[in-house]
């Protein structure tokens, strides 16, 4: 066997490539397999927060704001704990971006709040002296589009076995189960309750009252998606 | 004179020559600068050792021969000689073998590199350092630490001056505003200010002694909310008596395990707010529990210096 391989260096060659290929896979996959995850307290994204995301991702937040905490003291230390691949297990796709001209928001949810967000959002500069971030004041009229994300839902629930309407373990031992709607009606429903929650922590009138309506302005989707970044 | 050698000295000289028109005639060049001298005399001592050492291993595969016992074996003409393997490759192989089993066994599994190690061996570096540098710290220096991380963390949402920036968010230069004392009393609070929950009622919970333990009015409301807003002063003094007092203190410092401080701020206050976060009559505060203890003081002291 060996004595012809010696004499077929062809053959000999794609031995090689199987022998080293299968180590490959040996070594690296498992390890793979383990660091994507989710990390326990990662919950996937409820209706109205896979919304706000997708405003996020229309308005190029990630060009300028990063969602990756790397290990350093100076960032921890900003930031909070450093990002693990685990919490990206329900980012279809991930936003590290690549340029920080604004801050971090990996966890922005530990340190920024409804209001305060709607006071940025409407100016930024009112609220940070010196921001060169532009006010994002259509998010206030324009409407989140909740048929979309629940199409996304519905999608990673049936092709990534995304655990929606199942309990979820958090880092305190409790589990939270994250709702999906049944019907495009229902979701919207869904959505609505929780944009409820959020509007009643604004202050702008307009907003209220669309809410009220039953209508959901972009802007409280996206406060729901940032509050959800932890 | 062998033409190799003739190459060589010529090759050598070439390089000197190139060299100086190149440095020479750069920016700098060759004036005066030890440092530029000693490299440039580097260079060219490597250039002429690099030459001969060449040269030297080329004549010799041009006129060495083989020695030695030729061994039994022979593979199509191709033989081999019995000689021992030169000393220094034999060392060498040794040496190859004991530190194979030293990265083996040690070298690799105990200094072998991570990240998050190095992360974490960061972090413990600095916590030391911090904590030796900020152990004793009093005063007008824990003042103004305060304040390097009220500037870095807080002044997002209170601003520069800690005015709250026009009501969006608390004004840090009082104690307290009549609106939050007004929204507090006509709706209770629950905010972890002691440290654990010790819920106030709201309104209808809140009775007035003075006028025989009916249900607090909204003037009352009112008129005791610009009192305390006012640092205790101006009409209202017998309705806070009648009814605040019995849990805040006559004073309003608060009572132990009862009731918070609502006269002035002081470090178990201000850093249950920043560990619990709270709720209040403007929105929401966010807990910042990542700050150490330290830090906190430090904010508490700077806080309590600008609010009196």
């Amino acid at each position: 066997m060996f004595h012809w391989l010696e004499k077929h260096p062809f053959f000999f060659a794609v031995g090689v490539f199987i022998v080293i290929a299968f180590a490959g896979l040996v070594e690296i996959l498992p390890s793979f397999a383990q660091a994507s995850r989710p990390v326990i307290g990662t919950a996937p994204y409820s209706t109205l927060e896979l919304a706000g995301r997708h405003v996020y991702i229309k308005n190029s937040c990630n060009a300028c704001h990063s969602q990756l905490v790397r290990p350093f003291k100076s960032e921890t230390d900003r930031y909070g704990h450093y990002s693990l691949s685990g919490e990206y297990a329900y980012d279809r796709p991930f936003l590290w971006g690549s340029k920080r001209t604004g801050p971090d928001l990996m966890r922005v949810g530990n340190y920024r709040t409804t209001d305060w967000h709607e006071n940025h959002m409407m100016d930024p500069a009112s609220v940070v002296p010196g921001s060169v971030m532009p006010a994002y004041r259509w998010m206030f009229t324009n409407k989140a589009d909740i048929d979309t994300a629940f199409a996304e839902q519905l999608t990673v629930a049936e092709y990534f076995q995304v655990p929606y309407n199942q309990p979820v373990p958090m880092k305190d031992g409790s589990s939270v189960v994250v709702k999906m709607g049944s019907s495009v009606a229902e979701a919207n429903a869904i959505a609505l309750e929780e944009a409820k929650a959020i509007a009643a922590d604004m202050r702008d009138q307009d907003v209220k009252d669309a809410v009220e309506r039953g209508e959901i302005p972009e802007i409280v989707a996206l406060i729901a998606y940032l509050n959800s970044l932890k | 004179m062998n033409k190799l050698y003739l190459g060589g000295i010529i090759f050598a000289v070439l390089m000197m020559i190139l060299t100086y028109l190149s440095v020479g005639s750069s920016k700098g060049g060759l004036n005066d600068d030890i440092v530029n001298v000693l490299a440039i005399t580097g260079a060219i001592a490597l250039v002429i050792i690099t030459v001969f050492v060449v040269i030297k291993y080329v004549r010799q595969m041009q006129v060495d021969t083989a020695t030695g016992d030729l061994a039994d074996e022979n593979w199509d003409g191709i033989g081999e000689y019995n000689n021992n393997i030169p000393t220094g490759w034999g060392i060498m192989f040794l040496l190859t073998m004991i530190w194979g089993m030293w990265y083996w066994t040690i070298g690799y599994p105990v200094n072998a590199y991570s990240q998050i190690g190095e992360y974490n061996e960061d972090v413990a570096v600095h916590d030391a350092k911090f904590e030796a540098k900020y152990k004793d710290i009093v005063g007008e220096r824990l003042i103004e630490m305060g304040e390097s991380v009220f500037l870095a963390e807080c002044k997002v949402c209170h601003g520069l001056s800690a005015d709250g920036i026009d009501g969006k968010a608390a004004d840090l230069n009082v104690r307290i505003e009549k609106q939050t004392v007004k929204h507090v009393i006509e709706n209770g609070s629950n905010y972890k200010l002691l440290g654990f929950e010790m819920p106030m009622p709201n309104r209808s919970g809140l009775m007035n002694a003075n006028s025989g333990y009916a249900p607090i009015t909204d003037a009352e409301i009112d008129t005791v909310s610009a009192y305390v807003a006012n640092g205790f002063s101006g009409e209202g003094e017998d309705i806070y008596a009648g009814t605040c007092a019995l849990c805040h203190g006559q004073d309003g410092r608060g009572i132990d395990s009862m009731a918070p401080n609502i006269r002035d701020y002081d470090i178990a206050l201000v850093t249950n707010v920043l560990t619990y976060g709270k709720k209040g009559a403007m929105g929401t505060m966010p807990k910042f529990d990542r700050l150490n203890d330290k830090q906190k003081e430090a904010v508490s002291a700077y806080i309590t210096s600008i609010s009196k």
